[in-house]
Protein backbone atom coordinates (compact mmCIF):
# COMPACT_ATOMS: atom_id res chain seq x y z
CA UNK A 1 0.00 0.00 0.00
CA UNK A 2 1.35 3.13 -0.81
CA UNK A 3 0.29 6.66 -0.92
CA UNK A 4 1.04 7.40 -4.60
CA UNK A 5 -1.48 5.05 -5.61
CA UNK A 6 -4.72 6.49 -6.99
CA UNK A 7 -8.02 4.42 -7.55
CA UNK A 8 -11.03 4.76 -6.41
CA UNK A 9 -11.88 3.68 -2.82
CA UNK A 10 -15.41 3.54 -1.50
CA UNK A 11 -17.29 6.30 -3.36
CA UNK A 12 -14.71 9.05 -3.70
CA UNK A 13 -11.99 8.32 -5.97
CA UNK A 14 -8.45 9.44 -4.63
CA UNK A 15 -6.65 12.47 -6.20
CA UNK A 16 -3.40 13.39 -6.32
CA UNK A 17 -2.81 16.75 -7.79
CA UNK A 18 0.39 17.97 -8.14
CA UNK A 19 1.65 22.02 -9.01
CA UNK A 20 4.60 23.46 -9.97
CA UNK A 21 5.11 27.01 -10.15
CA UNK A 22 7.73 29.72 -9.95
CA UNK A 23 9.30 30.01 -6.17
CA UNK A 24 7.70 33.76 -6.47
CA UNK A 25 5.09 34.94 -3.65
CA UNK A 26 2.83 36.05 -6.34
CA UNK A 27 2.09 32.52 -7.13
CA UNK A 28 0.81 31.32 -3.77
CA UNK A 29 -2.44 32.51 -4.66
CA UNK A 30 -2.64 29.63 -6.98
CA UNK A 31 -1.57 27.25 -4.29
CA UNK A 32 -4.14 28.86 -2.02
CA UNK A 33 -7.09 28.47 -4.47
CA UNK A 34 -5.82 25.08 -5.32
CA UNK A 35 -5.97 23.82 -1.56
CA UNK A 36 -9.68 25.19 -1.22
CA UNK A 37 -10.87 24.26 -3.84
CA UNK A 38 -9.81 20.55 -3.26
CA UNK A 39 -10.80 20.47 0.48
CA UNK A 40 -14.55 21.92 -0.20
CA UNK A 41 -14.92 18.59 -2.67
CA UNK A 42 -13.94 16.36 0.53
CA UNK A 43 -17.39 18.40 2.46
CA UNK A 44 -14.74 20.13 4.70
CA UNK A 45 -16.50 23.39 6.55
CA UNK A 46 -15.47 26.96 5.55
CA UNK A 47 -13.75 27.16 8.81
CA UNK A 48 -11.23 24.50 7.66
CA UNK A 49 -11.54 25.62 4.45
CA UNK A 50 -10.02 28.78 5.18
CA UNK A 51 -7.48 27.66 7.99
CA UNK A 52 -6.19 25.14 4.82
CA UNK A 53 -6.24 28.06 2.72
CA UNK A 54 -4.35 30.41 5.03
CA UNK A 55 -1.99 27.23 6.29
CA UNK A 56 -0.76 26.56 2.81
CA UNK A 57 -0.07 30.49 2.69
CA UNK A 58 2.01 30.12 5.12
CA UNK A 59 3.80 27.02 4.94
CA UNK A 60 4.75 28.15 1.34
CA UNK A 61 5.97 31.43 2.41
CA UNK A 62 8.54 29.58 4.59
CA UNK A 63 9.86 27.80 1.98
CA UNK A 64 9.88 30.77 -0.46
CA UNK A 65 12.07 32.57 2.35
CA UNK A 66 14.58 30.25 1.88
CA UNK A 67 14.19 29.18 -2.31
CA UNK A 68 17.49 29.28 -4.13
CA UNK A 69 16.93 31.82 -6.95
CA UNK A 70 15.22 30.73 -9.92
CA UNK A 71 13.57 27.69 -7.94
CA UNK A 72 10.29 26.07 -8.28
CA UNK A 73 8.00 25.27 -5.87
CA UNK A 74 6.46 21.83 -6.08
CA UNK A 75 3.03 21.12 -4.40
CA UNK A 76 1.84 18.37 -3.95
CA UNK A 77 -2.07 17.67 -2.34
CA UNK A 78 -2.82 13.76 -1.88
CA UNK A 79 -6.71 13.86 -0.92
CA UNK A 80 -8.07 10.24 0.44
CA UNK A 81 -11.51 9.87 2.07
CA UNK A 82 -11.50 12.45 4.92
CA UNK A 83 -7.83 13.86 4.41
CA UNK A 84 -6.50 16.81 2.46
CA UNK A 85 -2.21 16.10 2.75
CA UNK A 86 -0.23 19.11 1.30
CA UNK A 87 3.45 18.73 0.23
CA UNK A 88 5.08 21.45 -0.81
CA UNK A 89 8.99 21.40 -1.40
CA UNK A 90 11.93 24.15 -2.91
CA UNK A 91 15.18 23.87 -3.33
CA UNK A 92 17.32 26.31 -0.99
CA UNK A 93 20.49 27.37 -1.09
CA UNK A 94 21.38 26.13 2.87
CA UNK A 95 17.90 24.30 3.90
CA UNK A 96 17.14 25.25 7.14
CA UNK A 97 14.05 23.20 9.39
CA UNK A 98 12.11 25.86 11.46
CA UNK A 99 12.44 25.84 15.14
CA UNK A 100 9.50 23.99 16.69
CA UNK A 101 9.25 26.37 19.04
CA UNK A 102 8.75 29.71 16.49
CA UNK A 103 5.91 31.59 15.66
CA UNK A 104 5.52 29.96 12.18
CA UNK A 105 5.28 26.62 13.84
CA UNK A 106 2.62 27.81 16.33
CA UNK A 107 0.57 29.47 13.54
CA UNK A 108 0.70 26.14 11.20
CA UNK A 109 -0.35 23.82 14.21
CA UNK A 110 -3.19 25.80 15.01
CA UNK A 111 -4.46 25.58 11.52
CA UNK A 112 -3.54 22.23 10.23
CA UNK A 113 -4.07 18.36 11.94
CA UNK A 114 -0.47 17.40 11.49
CA UNK A 115 2.62 19.52 10.02
CA UNK A 116 6.40 18.56 9.30
CA UNK A 117 9.59 19.84 8.07
CA UNK A 118 12.06 17.74 6.63
CA UNK A 119 15.35 18.63 5.15
CA UNK A 120 15.97 16.10 1.97
CA UNK A 121 19.84 16.09 0.72
CA UNK A 122 21.01 17.88 -0.95
CA UNK A 123 18.69 21.05 -0.90
CA UNK A 124 15.32 20.75 -0.30
CA UNK A 125 13.68 22.04 2.18
CA UNK A 126 9.75 20.25 2.23
CA UNK A 127 7.14 20.44 4.36
CA UNK A 128 4.16 17.98 4.61
CA UNK A 129 0.67 18.85 6.26
CA UNK A 130 -2.60 17.59 6.55
CA UNK A 131 -5.91 18.35 7.51
CA UNK A 132 -8.76 16.06 8.42
CA UNK A 133 -12.41 16.42 8.21
CA UNK A 134 -13.65 17.00 11.22
CA UNK A 135 -15.41 13.92 13.13
CA UNK A 136 -19.11 15.31 13.08
CA UNK A 137 -19.53 13.87 9.41
CA UNK A 138 -18.86 10.10 10.50
CA UNK B 1 -42.60 48.75 -10.95
CA UNK B 2 -40.01 46.37 -11.39
CA UNK B 3 -37.50 49.34 -12.90
CA UNK B 4 -35.84 50.12 -9.82
CA UNK B 5 -35.12 46.60 -8.22
CA UNK B 6 -33.29 47.23 -5.16
CA UNK B 7 -35.98 49.95 -3.96
CA UNK B 8 -38.85 49.01 -4.45
CA UNK B 9 -38.37 45.40 -2.62
CA UNK B 10 -36.50 47.13 0.15
CA UNK B 11 -39.70 49.07 0.45
CA UNK B 12 -41.71 46.33 0.79
CA UNK B 13 -39.70 44.14 2.94
CA UNK B 14 -39.04 46.95 5.71
CA UNK B 15 -42.37 48.10 5.45
CA UNK B 16 -42.47 51.93 7.09
CA UNK B 17 -43.70 52.31 10.34
CA UNK B 18 -42.31 49.68 12.32
CA UNK B 19 -39.01 51.61 11.61
CA UNK B 20 -40.24 54.64 12.05
CA UNK B 21 -37.85 56.40 14.89
CA UNK B 22 -39.63 57.33 18.02
CA UNK B 23 -39.26 61.10 17.84
CA UNK B 24 -41.51 60.34 14.79
CA UNK B 25 -44.04 57.24 15.71
CA UNK B 26 -47.14 59.61 16.98
CA UNK B 27 -49.64 61.40 14.97
CA UNK B 28 -48.67 64.99 15.49
CA UNK B 29 -45.00 63.99 14.68
CA UNK B 30 -46.20 62.85 11.78
CA UNK B 31 -48.32 65.76 10.79
CA UNK B 32 -45.90 68.08 12.28
CA UNK B 33 -43.10 66.39 9.23
CA UNK B 34 -45.91 66.64 6.85
CA UNK B 35 -46.66 70.40 7.74
CA UNK B 36 -42.24 71.20 7.75
CA UNK B 37 -42.39 69.13 4.27
CA UNK B 38 -44.92 71.48 2.52
CA UNK B 39 -43.15 74.23 4.04
CA UNK B 40 -40.26 73.25 2.92
CA UNK B 41 -41.90 73.02 -0.72
CA UNK B 42 -42.96 76.66 -0.23
CA UNK B 43 -39.83 78.44 0.38
CA UNK B 44 -37.51 80.21 -2.04
CA UNK B 45 -34.46 77.90 -2.39
CA UNK B 46 -32.30 80.95 -1.22
CA UNK B 47 -34.61 82.03 1.92
CA UNK B 48 -32.48 81.02 4.87
CA UNK B 49 -35.48 79.60 6.87
CA UNK B 50 -35.55 76.70 4.03
CA UNK B 51 -32.27 75.71 4.77
CA UNK B 52 -32.43 75.70 8.42
CA UNK B 53 -36.24 73.67 7.85
CA UNK B 54 -34.07 71.05 5.75
CA UNK B 55 -31.38 70.45 8.53
CA UNK B 56 -34.04 70.36 11.40
CA UNK B 57 -35.78 67.56 8.67
CA UNK B 58 -32.29 65.96 8.03
CA UNK B 59 -31.83 65.60 11.73
CA UNK B 60 -35.21 64.94 12.65
CA UNK B 61 -35.01 61.62 10.77
CA UNK B 62 -31.31 60.56 11.64
CA UNK B 63 -32.17 57.80 14.00
CA UNK B 64 -33.61 56.24 10.61
CA UNK B 65 -30.37 56.30 9.40
CA UNK B 66 -28.81 54.89 12.29
CA UNK B 67 -31.02 51.66 12.66
CA UNK B 68 -30.76 51.12 8.60
CA UNK B 69 -27.47 51.80 9.25
CA UNK B 70 -27.06 48.88 12.40
CA UNK B 71 -28.60 46.56 9.68
CA UNK B 72 -25.43 46.29 7.61
CA UNK B 73 -23.37 46.87 10.40
CA UNK B 74 -21.96 42.83 10.58
CA UNK B 75 -20.59 42.60 7.02
CA UNK B 76 -17.37 44.45 7.25
CA UNK B 77 -17.58 47.86 7.05
CA UNK B 78 -17.55 50.59 9.95
CA UNK B 79 -20.36 51.64 11.06
CA UNK B 80 -19.84 55.30 10.87
CA UNK B 81 -18.90 55.27 6.93
CA UNK B 82 -22.73 52.85 6.74
CA UNK B 83 -24.19 55.93 8.79
CA UNK B 84 -22.36 58.70 7.07
CA UNK B 85 -23.47 57.21 3.15
CA UNK B 86 -26.71 56.75 4.66
CA UNK B 87 -26.90 60.25 5.68
CA UNK B 88 -26.37 61.18 1.91
CA UNK B 89 -29.32 59.15 1.19
CA UNK B 90 -31.75 60.78 4.05
CA UNK B 91 -30.42 63.87 2.05
CA UNK B 92 -31.00 63.26 -0.99
CA UNK B 93 -34.73 61.71 0.14
CA UNK B 94 -35.46 65.08 1.83
CA UNK B 95 -34.82 67.16 -1.34
CA UNK B 96 -37.06 65.16 -2.98
CA UNK B 97 -39.83 64.45 -1.09
CA UNK B 98 -43.42 65.29 -2.28
CA UNK B 99 -45.41 65.86 0.55
CA UNK B 100 -48.28 66.00 -2.13
CA UNK B 101 -47.99 62.46 -2.74
CA UNK B 102 -49.68 61.44 0.55
CA UNK B 103 -46.18 59.07 1.63
CA UNK B 104 -45.30 59.33 4.72
CA UNK B 105 -41.42 60.19 4.71
CA UNK B 106 -39.77 57.18 6.23
CA UNK B 107 -41.57 55.04 3.59
CA UNK B 108 -40.05 57.69 0.78
CA UNK B 109 -36.67 57.61 2.15
CA UNK B 110 -35.75 53.98 3.56
CA UNK B 111 -35.51 52.52 0.28
CA UNK B 112 -33.11 55.63 -0.79
CA UNK B 113 -31.17 55.31 2.47
CA UNK B 114 -30.72 51.73 2.14
CA UNK B 115 -29.92 51.82 -1.44
CA UNK B 116 -27.18 54.56 -0.94
CA UNK B 117 -25.70 51.93 1.76
CA UNK B 118 -26.05 49.03 -0.69
CA UNK B 119 -24.19 51.08 -3.41
CA UNK B 120 -21.45 51.92 -0.85
CA UNK B 121 -20.78 48.27 0.00
CA UNK B 122 -20.99 48.06 -4.13
CA UNK B 123 -18.64 50.68 -5.15
CA UNK B 124 -16.11 51.43 -1.73
CA UNK B 125 -15.73 48.45 -0.86
CA UNK B 126 -13.84 46.62 -3.25
CA UNK B 127 -10.01 47.19 -3.98
CA UNK B 128 -10.22 45.37 -6.60
CA UNK B 129 -12.98 45.94 -9.21
CA UNK B 130 -15.20 42.86 -8.66
CA UNK B 131 -18.10 42.17 -11.11
CA UNK B 132 -21.53 43.28 -9.16
CA UNK B 133 -22.43 39.31 -9.24
CA UNK B 134 -19.92 38.45 -7.20
CA UNK B 135 -20.07 41.53 -4.70
CA UNK B 136 -23.69 40.70 -4.18
CA UNK B 137 -22.61 36.50 -3.62
CA UNK B 138 -20.81 37.91 -1.36
CA UNK B 139 -22.64 39.33 0.47
CA UNK B 140 -25.32 36.47 0.29
CA UNK B 141 -22.30 34.03 1.47
CA UNK B 142 -21.33 35.86 4.32
CA UNK B 143 -25.26 36.23 5.76
CA UNK B 144 -26.29 32.37 4.92
CA UNK B 145 -23.03 31.53 6.75
CA UNK B 146 -23.55 32.97 9.87
CA UNK B 147 -27.08 31.74 9.51
CA UNK B 148 -26.17 28.04 8.90
CA UNK B 149 -22.95 28.13 11.72
CA UNK B 150 -26.31 29.10 14.44
CA UNK B 151 -28.60 26.58 13.32
CA UNK B 152 -25.83 23.75 12.80
CA UNK B 153 -23.50 24.47 15.62
CA UNK B 154 -20.75 24.72 13.64
CA UNK B 155 -19.47 25.97 10.49
CA UNK B 156 -21.30 25.36 7.38
CA UNK B 157 -19.21 22.78 4.22
CA UNK B 158 -19.75 24.36 0.67
CA UNK B 159 -22.71 22.00 0.05
CA UNK B 160 -24.24 22.55 2.36
CA UNK B 161 -24.02 27.23 1.87
CA UNK B 162 -25.15 25.82 -1.80
CA UNK B 163 -27.90 24.37 -1.13
CA UNK B 164 -28.97 27.14 1.12
CA UNK B 165 -28.65 29.82 -1.67
CA UNK B 166 -29.72 27.31 -4.48
CA UNK B 167 -26.26 27.84 -6.04
CA UNK B 168 -23.77 24.74 -7.56
CA UNK B 169 -20.60 24.37 -5.37
CA UNK B 170 -18.59 26.29 -7.98
CA UNK B 171 -20.32 29.17 -7.49
CA UNK B 172 -20.16 29.06 -3.63
CA UNK B 173 -16.43 28.80 -4.21
CA UNK B 174 -16.28 31.73 -6.44
CA UNK B 175 -17.61 33.65 -4.58
CA UNK B 176 -15.29 32.73 -1.37
CA UNK B 177 -12.21 33.28 -3.27
CA UNK B 178 -13.82 36.62 -4.24
CA UNK B 179 -14.36 37.38 -1.07
CA UNK B 180 -10.66 37.64 -0.23
CA UNK B 181 -10.58 40.77 -2.74
CA UNK B 182 -12.70 42.89 -0.92
CA UNK B 183 -11.55 45.95 0.61
CA UNK B 184 -8.17 45.81 2.09
CA UNK B 185 -9.45 49.49 2.19
CA UNK B 186 -12.08 48.83 4.87
CA UNK B 187 -10.09 46.30 6.52
CA UNK B 188 -7.67 49.71 7.96
CA UNK B 189 -10.66 51.03 9.63
CA UNK B 190 -10.41 51.74 12.91
CA UNK B 191 -12.48 49.34 14.78
CA UNK B 192 -15.59 50.76 15.38
CA UNK B 193 -16.64 47.94 18.79
CA UNK B 194 -16.03 50.46 22.25
CA UNK B 195 -15.99 46.81 23.90
CA UNK B 196 -12.32 45.87 21.92
CA UNK B 197 -9.94 47.72 24.06
CA UNK B 198 -11.10 46.28 27.34
CA UNK B 199 -11.57 42.80 26.84
CA UNK B 200 -8.14 43.21 24.51
CA UNK B 201 -6.36 43.73 27.34
CA UNK B 202 -7.72 40.92 28.93
CA UNK B 203 -6.73 38.55 26.27
CA UNK B 204 -3.36 40.26 26.27
CA UNK B 205 -2.85 39.80 29.94
CA UNK B 206 -3.16 35.91 29.54
CA UNK B 207 -1.01 36.09 26.51
CA UNK B 208 2.22 36.40 28.45
CA UNK B 209 1.05 33.02 29.27
CA UNK B 210 -0.25 31.50 25.60
CA UNK B 211 3.15 33.39 24.21
CA UNK B 212 5.57 31.71 26.23
CA UNK B 213 7.03 28.97 24.34
CA UNK B 214 6.98 30.72 21.35
CA UNK B 215 10.77 31.57 20.40
CA UNK B 216 9.54 34.41 18.68
CA UNK B 217 8.72 36.04 21.70
CA UNK B 218 11.16 39.37 21.96
CA UNK B 219 10.99 40.07 18.78
CA UNK B 220 7.03 38.83 18.12
CA UNK B 221 6.00 41.20 20.89
CA UNK B 222 6.51 44.48 18.97
CA UNK B 223 5.34 43.14 15.87
CA UNK B 224 2.17 42.51 17.47
CA UNK B 225 2.09 46.00 18.79
CA UNK B 226 2.16 47.51 15.68
CA UNK B 227 -0.90 45.49 14.41
CA UNK B 228 -4.59 46.83 14.44
CA UNK B 229 -5.81 46.17 18.21
CA UNK B 230 -8.77 43.94 16.26
CA UNK B 231 -6.04 42.09 14.17
CA UNK B 232 -4.22 41.69 17.10
CA UNK B 233 -6.87 39.95 18.81
CA UNK B 234 -7.94 37.98 16.27
CA UNK B 235 -4.79 36.17 15.62
CA UNK B 236 -4.15 35.78 19.43
CA UNK B 237 -7.69 34.12 19.76
CA UNK B 238 -6.90 31.52 16.88
CA UNK B 239 -3.34 30.93 17.11
CA UNK B 240 -2.75 30.73 21.18
CA UNK B 241 -6.11 30.55 22.25
CA UNK B 242 -7.20 27.85 19.37
CA UNK B 243 -10.73 29.50 18.76
CA UNK B 244 -12.53 28.59 15.41
CA UNK B 245 -12.84 31.30 13.00
CA UNK B 246 -16.65 31.36 13.16
CA UNK B 247 -16.19 31.51 17.15
CA UNK B 248 -13.99 34.22 16.96
CA UNK B 249 -16.47 35.75 14.20
CA UNK B 250 -19.32 35.49 17.22
CA UNK B 251 -17.19 36.92 19.52
CA UNK B 252 -16.37 39.95 17.32
CA UNK B 253 -19.83 40.12 15.67
CA UNK B 254 -18.46 39.82 12.23
CA UNK B 255 -18.45 37.71 9.53
CA UNK B 256 -16.23 34.26 9.27
CA UNK B 257 -15.22 35.27 5.77
CA UNK B 258 -14.12 38.83 7.28
CA UNK B 259 -12.13 36.92 9.90
CA UNK B 260 -10.29 35.11 7.59
CA UNK B 261 -9.56 37.93 5.45
CA UNK B 262 -7.43 39.57 8.94
CA UNK B 263 -5.92 36.25 9.91
CA UNK B 264 -4.53 36.38 6.25
CA UNK B 265 -3.55 39.81 6.71
CA UNK B 266 -2.44 39.88 9.66
CA UNK B 267 -0.07 36.77 9.77
CA UNK B 268 1.70 38.05 6.01
CA UNK B 269 2.29 41.44 8.43
CA UNK B 270 4.23 39.53 11.08
CA UNK B 271 5.96 37.66 8.31
CA UNK B 272 7.26 40.31 6.99
CA UNK B 273 8.39 41.49 10.16
CA UNK B 274 9.73 38.26 11.47
CA UNK B 275 11.54 37.67 7.70
CA UNK B 276 13.05 41.13 8.00
CA UNK B 277 15.52 40.88 11.13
Amino acid sequence: MTDLKVGPTSERELAEIDLVVPADGAYLAVLRTAAAGLAARLDFTLDDIEDLRIAVDEACAILLSQASPGARLRCTFHMSDDTVIVRAGVRATNPRVPSRDGFAWTVLNALASRVEFAVVPPDQLVIELSQQRPVWRS
Amino acid sequence: MSVEVTAPVAAAKTGSSSLMPRADTGQDARAGTRAAFTELARLDPRDQRRADLREHLVRLHLPLVEHLARRFSNRGEPLDDLTQVGMIGLIKAVDRFEPARGVEFSTYATPTIVGEIKRHFRDKGWAIRVPRRLQELRLELAAVTSELTQELGRSPTVAEVAARLHLDQDSVLEGLESANAYSTLSLDAPNNRDDVGASLSDALGGDDAALGHVEYRESLRPLLAELDPRDRKILLLRFFHQMTQSQIATELGMSQMHVSRLLSRALVRLRAGLLSE
